[in-house]
C-alpha cells in the first residue's frame, strides 16, 4: 500500500469529461471574481449596496465564516498533538489545507472590502491593542504563518523536492515542531475565533449585539463546524477519487464530536435568546427586535437557518446510528451545519446594522431601518472567492499527498 | 531499607510544603496584584472616582484645554446655517453632512430643533475600535481623524452611537453648493475610502491659538457652526477654564447629553427647550 500510493498519483495524463467540466467551473468562478474586483478597485465601494447605515454586508459575512469554517484545522491539530489521539492523524493535513484556504479566502474578502486596499499592511505598522479588530488582524497573520509552516512538510514531499534536498531537513525539523506549533495555534485560534464574536459583543451603540454571549457563540460554533466542514470534504474527495484513505470510523468521530459541541452552541443559543428576550426586555432591546420583525425575515432566518438546518439536522445526522453509518447523512449534516453558521454570521451582522441608532433627545426623528441585500457585484467578488477556494482545495489534492499517513519520511 | 524510605518520604513532604506555601505565597501576590494593580478592573473606577472625572468628564483631556459645545435647543430654530457653515468650511459633501439638522417633538408635541456635530466623547468607542489607531484623541479632548492612515474598514461608523462618522463610498467631485455663500473651504477634501466627520473645525482652533486668540470668544477661533448661528443657539469653549462661557452656562443652566447611559462622556452639551423634553 504504502509504496504503491506514490506511482498512483500520476497515473493518468488524461484529463477525464467530469474533470474537465470542474475546472472549467472553477475558471468561470475566478473569471466572474476578477471582473468584479476589477471593477471595485476601480471605482470604489460606491458600487455595491452598502451604506452608511449597513456599511457592512455579504463581504464581512464572507470573512467570518470562511475564518470559521477555517476552525478545523486548529481543532483537528490540538486534539492529535495535545490530546494525543493519534487516531485523527489521517485528517490533519487535510484539516490544515481547508483552514489555509479559510483564511486566506477571508484575508482576499478583507482586502475588498476595505475602503483603502493600499494600507491594508496599517494594522502590523500602527498598532492600536485596544482594537480587538486589531487584534484579530494579529492572530490572522500569525495563525497563517502556523499554517503555513505546518503545511511545508507535505509541500516538499513532492518529488519536485527530490532534487533539493535541504528542503526535506527543514521539513522534519517542522515536522518534530508540529506540537509545539499545534499549541501555539490553538491559543491563537481560541482568541481570534471569539474576538470575531467580540468584535460585535463589544459594541455597546447596538442593543442587540452588546452581550457577553458573542464571543462564546462565536467559538463554539466555529469548533463545531470546523470539524464538520473537513470531515464532509474528507468524504465529497473519497467519493470523487474512489479511494478511500481515512476510514469511516474516523469521520463518523469527528461527526459525533461535531453534533455535541453543536448541541452545546445551541444551548447557549436558547439560553442567550431567553435571557435577551423572555427575561431582559430591556426596552432598547425590544424595540430592536420588534424593528427587526417587521421589516425583515430575522425570525424564519433564525429559526429554520441557524437552529433547524444549522443545528437540529445536522445534530441528528451526526448522531443517530441509522444516519451517521451512512457517509450520505454525514455530508449532508456537514452541508446543513455549513448553511447554518454562515446564515448566523449573516444574521448577526446585518440585523444589528438595520436596527436604526436612537440617540435624539426628541420623540420623533428616527434614523430609517437599514436595508441591504448584495448587488451583482458584490455576489461577483463571492463567487471568485469561491473559485480560489475550489481551485486551491483541488490543487492541494490532486498533487499534494493530503490525505492519509504520510507515505514516505526522509 | 525502612528508614530510607521515611527519609524519601520526608523529604517529599518538605518539599511538598514548600511548594503549596509557595503557590500559595505566587496566588496571593497574584490575588493582590490583579485586584489592586494597574490591571484590575477597577483601577480606572477608583482612578477616575478619585480625580472626579465622573463629574467633570474631562476623561483624556489631560492638557490645560478640554473643547466643549452647548447646544441650546431652547433658542435653535431649524435654519440649518450650521449645516451650511460646517459644509462650506470643511469642504463636506451636502447629503452627507457632519453636523444634521432635523425637526423634532417633545413629548408634550412641541416642537423644537434637534442638530448634532460629532460630540467629541471623551470615552469615545469609535477610537476603541480602529485597529489602526487612525482615529485618536489629543490632549485638548478632541477627537481626530488621521486620513493618511485611515484603512476604511467602517468599524468606527458601525461602533459610534450618534452616528456622526460618515464613509467616502466615492470621492466627492461636485462643486460645493454653499461656497462662496457660507464661508470658503479651509481644508483639502478627503479622499475616496476613508471614514470622515466634524472636527470642531480644529484648523480654525489651532490657527488661533498660534497667533494669541482664544476659540470661544474670537469668532476665527471659532468652529464655523457655533459663529454663522444667528440666533446663538450654540456656544464653544473650554470646559476647564472656569470663567469660560460655556463654563458659567453649563453652572447655570440644566443640560444633559445624548445617551449618558453608554458611558461615551461627550463633549456636547444640551439645554432641553423651556417646555421640557
Amino acid at each position: 500500500m504504502a509504496t504503491a500510493t506514490p506511482t498512483v498519483e500520476r497515473k493518468s495524463p488524461k484529463i477525464s469529461p467530469g474533470y474537465l467540466v470542474w475546472l472549467l467551473l472553477i475558471g468561470v468562478l475566478i473569471t466572474i471574481g476578477l471582473i468584479s474586483a476589477v471593477q471595485v478597485f476601480v471605482k470604489g465601494l460606491d458600487i455595491t449596496n452598502m451604506y452608511d447605515t449597513v456599511p457592512w454586508g455579504l463581504w464581512i459575512t464572507i470573512d467570518l465564516s470562511a475564518i470559521a469554517l477555517g476552525a478545523g484545522a486548529f481543532t483537528l491539530s490540538a486534539i492529535v498533538y495535545l490530546f494525543g489521539l493519534k487516531k485523527f492523524t489521517p485528517i490533519i493535513r487535510l484539516a490544515i489545507l481547508v483552514g489555509f484556504i479559510g483564511y486566506t479566502s477571508a484575508l482576499l474578502t478583507l482586502v475588498m472590502d476595505i475602503g483603502r486596499p493600499d494600507r491594508f499592511w496599517h494594522p502590523w505598522v500602527y498598532w492600536n491593542v485596544h482594537s480587538v479588530l486589531w487584534e484579530i488582524t494579529w492572530c490572522i497573520t500569525i495563525y497563517l504563518t502556523i499554517m503555513l509552516l505546518e503545511f511545508l512538510p507535505v509541500i516538499t514531499e513532492h518529488k519536485f523536492f527530490d532534487r533539493i534536498p535541504w528542503t526535506r531537513e527543514v521539513a522534519h525539523v517542522l515536522h518534530k515542531a508540529a506540537p509545539a506549533l499545534a499549541l501555539l495555534g490553538l491559543g491563537i485560534s481560541l482568541l481570534h475565533q471569539s474576538s470575531l464574536g467580540a468584535t460585535y459583543g463589544i459594541v455597546k451603540s447596538r442593543p442587540i449585539w452588546f452581550k457577553p454571549s458573542m464571543p462564546i457563540v462565536f467559538i463554539l460554533s466555529a469548533v463545531a463546524v470546523g470539524p464538520a466542514m473537513t470531515m464532509t470534504i474528507a468524504i465529497i474527495i473519497e467519493w470523487v477519487t474512489g479511494k478511500r484513505r481515512i476510514s469511516h470510523d474516523i469521520l463518523r468521530t469527528i461527526a459525533k464530536f461535531s453534533a455535541f459541541v453543536l448541541l452545546i452552541y445551541g444551548y447557549i443559543k436558547i439560553w442567550d435568546l431567553a435571557a435577551t428576550t423572555y427575561y431582559g426586555r430591556l426596552p432598547s432591546v425590544t424595540e430592536a427586535w420588534a424593528t427587526l420583525r417587521m421589516n425583515t425575515p430575522y425570525n424564519f432566518a433564525f429559526w429554520v437557518g441557524e437552529i433547524i438546518i444549522g443545528i437540529a439536522i445536522p445534530v441528528i445526522f451526526f448522531l443517530v446510528p441509522r444516519f451517521n453509518r451512512n457517509p450520505a447523512f454525514l455530508v449532508m449534516g456537514g452541508l446543513c451545519a455549513m448553511a447554518g453558521i454562515v446564515i448566523n454570521r449573516w444574521d448577526v451582522t446585518v440585523s444589528g446594522l438595520f436596527v436604526p441608532l436612537a440617540f435624539s433627545p426628541g420623540t420623533q426623528y428616527k434614523l430609517p431601518a437599514g436595508r441591504y441585500f448584495p448587488n451583482l457585484i458584490e455576489i461577483g467578488v463571492a463567487l471568485g472567492i469561491i473559485g480560489y477556494a475550489l481551485a486551491l482545495l483541488t490543487l492541494g489534492v490532486k498533487y499534494l499527498p493530503i490525505i492519509g499517513e504520510p507515505e514516505h519520511k526522509s | 531499607m525502612s528508614k530510607k524510605k521515611t527519609k524519601v518520604k520526608v523529604e517529599l513532604q518538605r518539599r511538598d510544603f514548600l511548594t503549596v506555601a509557595g503557590v500559595a505565597l505566587g496566588s496571593a501576590a497574584v490575588a493582590q496584584f490583579v485586584t489592586t494593580g494597574p490591571l484590575s478592573p477597577f483601577s480606572q473606577f477608583q482612578q477616575s472616582q478619585l480625580e472626579g472625572g465622573a463629574q467633570t468628564g474631562h476623561g483624556a483631556a489631560t492638557g490645560n484645554y478640554h473643547w466643549g459645545m452647548i447646544i441650546n435647543l431652547d433658542k435653535c430654530i431649524g435654519c440649518e446655517y450650521c449645516l451650511r457653515g460646517c459644509c462650506a468650511n470643511n469642504d463636506v459633501n451636502p447629503d452627507k453632512p457632519w453636523n444634521i439638522v432635523v425637526e423634532e417633538k417633545t413629548s408634550t408635541g412641541q416642537t423644537f430643533y434637534f442638530s448634532r456635530p460629532c460630540l467629541h466623547c471623551q470615552n469615545a468607542p469609535c477610537i476603541e475600535v480602529c485597529p489602526v489607531g487612525a482615529t485618536y484623541h489629543r490632549d485638548d479632548g478632541l477627537v481626530m481623524m488621521d486620513y493618511d492612515r485611515c484603512i476604511g474598514c467602517r468599524y468606527c461608523q458601525v461602533a459610534c452611537p450618534y452616528d456622526a462618522r460618515r464613509f467616502n463610498w466615492k470621492e466627492y467631485t461636485e462643486p460645493n453648493p454653499y461656497v462662496p455663500t457660507y464661508g470658503t473651504p479651509q481644508v483639502e477634501r478627503r479622499p475616496r475610502g476613508v471614514v470622515e466627520k466634524c472636527t470642531f473645525c480644529v484648523q480654525r482652533i489651532d490657527l488661533a491659538l498660534e497667533s494669541g486668540k482664544m476659540p470661544g470668544e474670537d469668532p476665527e477661533a471659532t468652529p464655523a457652526c457655533v459663529g454663522i448661528c444667528p440666533v446663538g443657539a450654540r456656544v464653544f469653549g473650554n470646559l476647564k477654564d472656569h470663567d469660560s462661557l460655556i463654563y458659567h452656562m453649563l453652572e447655570e443652566n440644566p443640560t444633559i447629553r445624548l445617551n449618558e447611559e453608554l458611558g461615551a462622556e461627550p463633549s456636547v452639551y444640551y439645554i432641553p427647550p423651556k417646555e421640557g423634553l
